[in-house]
């Protein structure tokens, strides 16, 4: 047992360098390299940081549902805790998309929020995890929870789909994606801007993976807690 | 295949005679479901805007609504005085419990919805009539797709504490694609369109269905467990 805590007690300090590294060069980027856009103005920024998250909310809610399957199917608790880990991190990414597209539409739409395809699913997204948060924070630690998790995991990841054609065919007014179009990658905006926001998607996604090892090495901490309780419990 | 059929109505059956004799769920689903369009009347300003535009909304809200009093109490009922021990107990495949109970849902509501929409069509002033055919294959569609993952839901939420508040919150945001494609559909079949020109929404909504059925099957193995 000591050896698998020795594992848990070595913090990722090369994946934290790195991390930090990515958000550095990120940084400058936006804020340095990048030139102003022309017609939207400095409001643009939000973009490098918008568009990051919104990939990272997406990417952890695959994982989550890749890990609810994993579990159903193995029933290890390791996949619990990456699921549960990832779900945590997606609500704090795709609250980040709700929070910075509203601060760019005020100044270029006008208004806060509009009813279109893109940021109703995103807000019905975010409503689907919270509640999957609240199942695991309403329900005791166990296999019970573990597996009402997953199974909302895999029901809301395979809602996705139905629910952005149910509001896209309801009403779309969102800027077309510029940096994946129909004529190829990268051709939509500025050679800069494409270099900036592969810059600033790289360094989310290494803040993902940091986020990720801490959360889990957190969860698994807990449980070693837990362990070492009832084993004191049990020996007086 | 003709065992599992006789299981799954010996579900139903038990289901309904449950119903006969309590008389508890189906009376205040209906009134529920009046209720709420009564809300709703009272919010909008029918001589503003047209009763064909916000109708169906309000008409599915209410469905929805209702819907939700029904699945609450459908796996609730089962958990009082051990029912779903002995229905776990018995030999039959966890599927079959599913889709026992997912029909008795389907046909409480449908019974439901038949009372209800003379009611909406009263309210509303608007004509049903001429157009009863589409108009009974949506609502069929849409409230197989909301019995297909309420029951689902309703089978895990039944075990948790704070059963009543957690379904809904789970059950909403996973609604969504039969909330907007239902009132959508329900819309243009007042106003006179027929289900050919709509297709991609039938077809979502049908995809929604077999999604969440084959979903269930799959996972109500884990939830019905212990």
């Amino acid at each position: 047992m000591s050896d698998a805590s020795q594992e848990t007690d070595s913090p990722g300090y090369g994946l934290m360098g790195l991390a930090g590294a990515g958000i550095l060069a990120a940084m400058g980027a936006i804020f340095i390299y990048v030139p102003t856009e022309k017609t939207e103005g400095v409001v643009q920024r939000i973009m490098y940081f918008h568009v990051p998250s919104a990939w990272i909310a997406f990417f952890a809610f695959f994982i989550v549902f890749l890990c609810s399957i994993l579990y159903l199917w193995k029933k290890e608790r390791e996949w619990d805790i990456y699921a549960h880990a990832s779900a945590e991190i997606g609500i704090v990414f795709c609250s980040l998309v709700l929070i910075t597209g509203p601060l760019w539409a005020k100044p270029i739409w006008g208004v806060w929020w509009v009813w279109d395809a893109r940021l109703t699913s995103t807000l019905v997204l975010w409503l689907i995890y919270v509640a999957y948060l609240m199942l695991r924070g309403q329900s005791e630690a166990g296999s019970t929870r573990a597996k009402y998790a997953a199974v909302i995991g895999i029901v809301g990841f395979l809602d996705i789909p139905l629910i952005h054609f149910s509001v896209l065919w309801w009403r779309t007014f969102h800027p077309d994606p510029k940096f994946i179009t129909t004529q190829g990658l990268g051709t939509g905006n500025d050679a800069s801007m494409n270099i900036t926001l592969l810059v600033a998607v790289g360094a989310f996604t290494l803040l993902y993976f940091l986020l990720m090892s801490l959360r889990v090495r957190l969860e698994r901490m807990k449980d070693e807690i837990d362990r070492i309780k009832k084993e004191r419990l049990y020996s007086h | 295949m003709n065992l599992y059929l006789s299981q799954v109505m010996a579900i139903i059956r038990k289901d309904f005679v449950t119903e006969f004799k309590t008389r508890e769920l189906f009376s205040s689903m209906f009134v529920f479901a009046v209720l709420v369009m009564l809300i709703f009347i009272f919010s909008i300003n029918l001589s503003v805007v047209k009763a064909n535009q916000v109708g169906p909304g309000v008409l599915w809200v209410a469905i929805l609504f209702a819907g939700t009093l029904g699945l609450n109490r459908s796996f609730t009922l089962e958990k009082e005085n051990g029912c779903l021990q002995g229905l776990m107990l018995a030999p039959v495949d966890r599927s079959a419990i599913f889709f026992g109970k997912m029909l008795s849902n389907l046909a409480f509501l449908l019974i439901m919805e038949a009372f209800l929409l003379p009611v909406f069509m009263i309210f509303f002033n608007v004509e049903l009539g001429s157009h009863w055919a589409p108009l009974l294959a949506v609502i069929l569609m849409g409230t197989l797709g909301f019995s297909a993952l309420g029951t689902l839901l309703s089978s895990l939420s039944s075990n948790l504490k704070t059963r009543e508040i957690m379904l809904p919150i789970l059950l909403y945001p996973l609604m969504v694609p039969i909330a907007i494609g239902s009132v959508r559909l329900t819309g243009q079949i007042l106003d006179g369109k027929s289900l050919a020109d709509m297709m991609n929404w039938v077809g979502l909504i049908l995809c929604f269905d077999i999604i969440f059925i084959s979903a269930s099957i799959m996972t109500i193995d884990h939830i019905l467990e212990e």
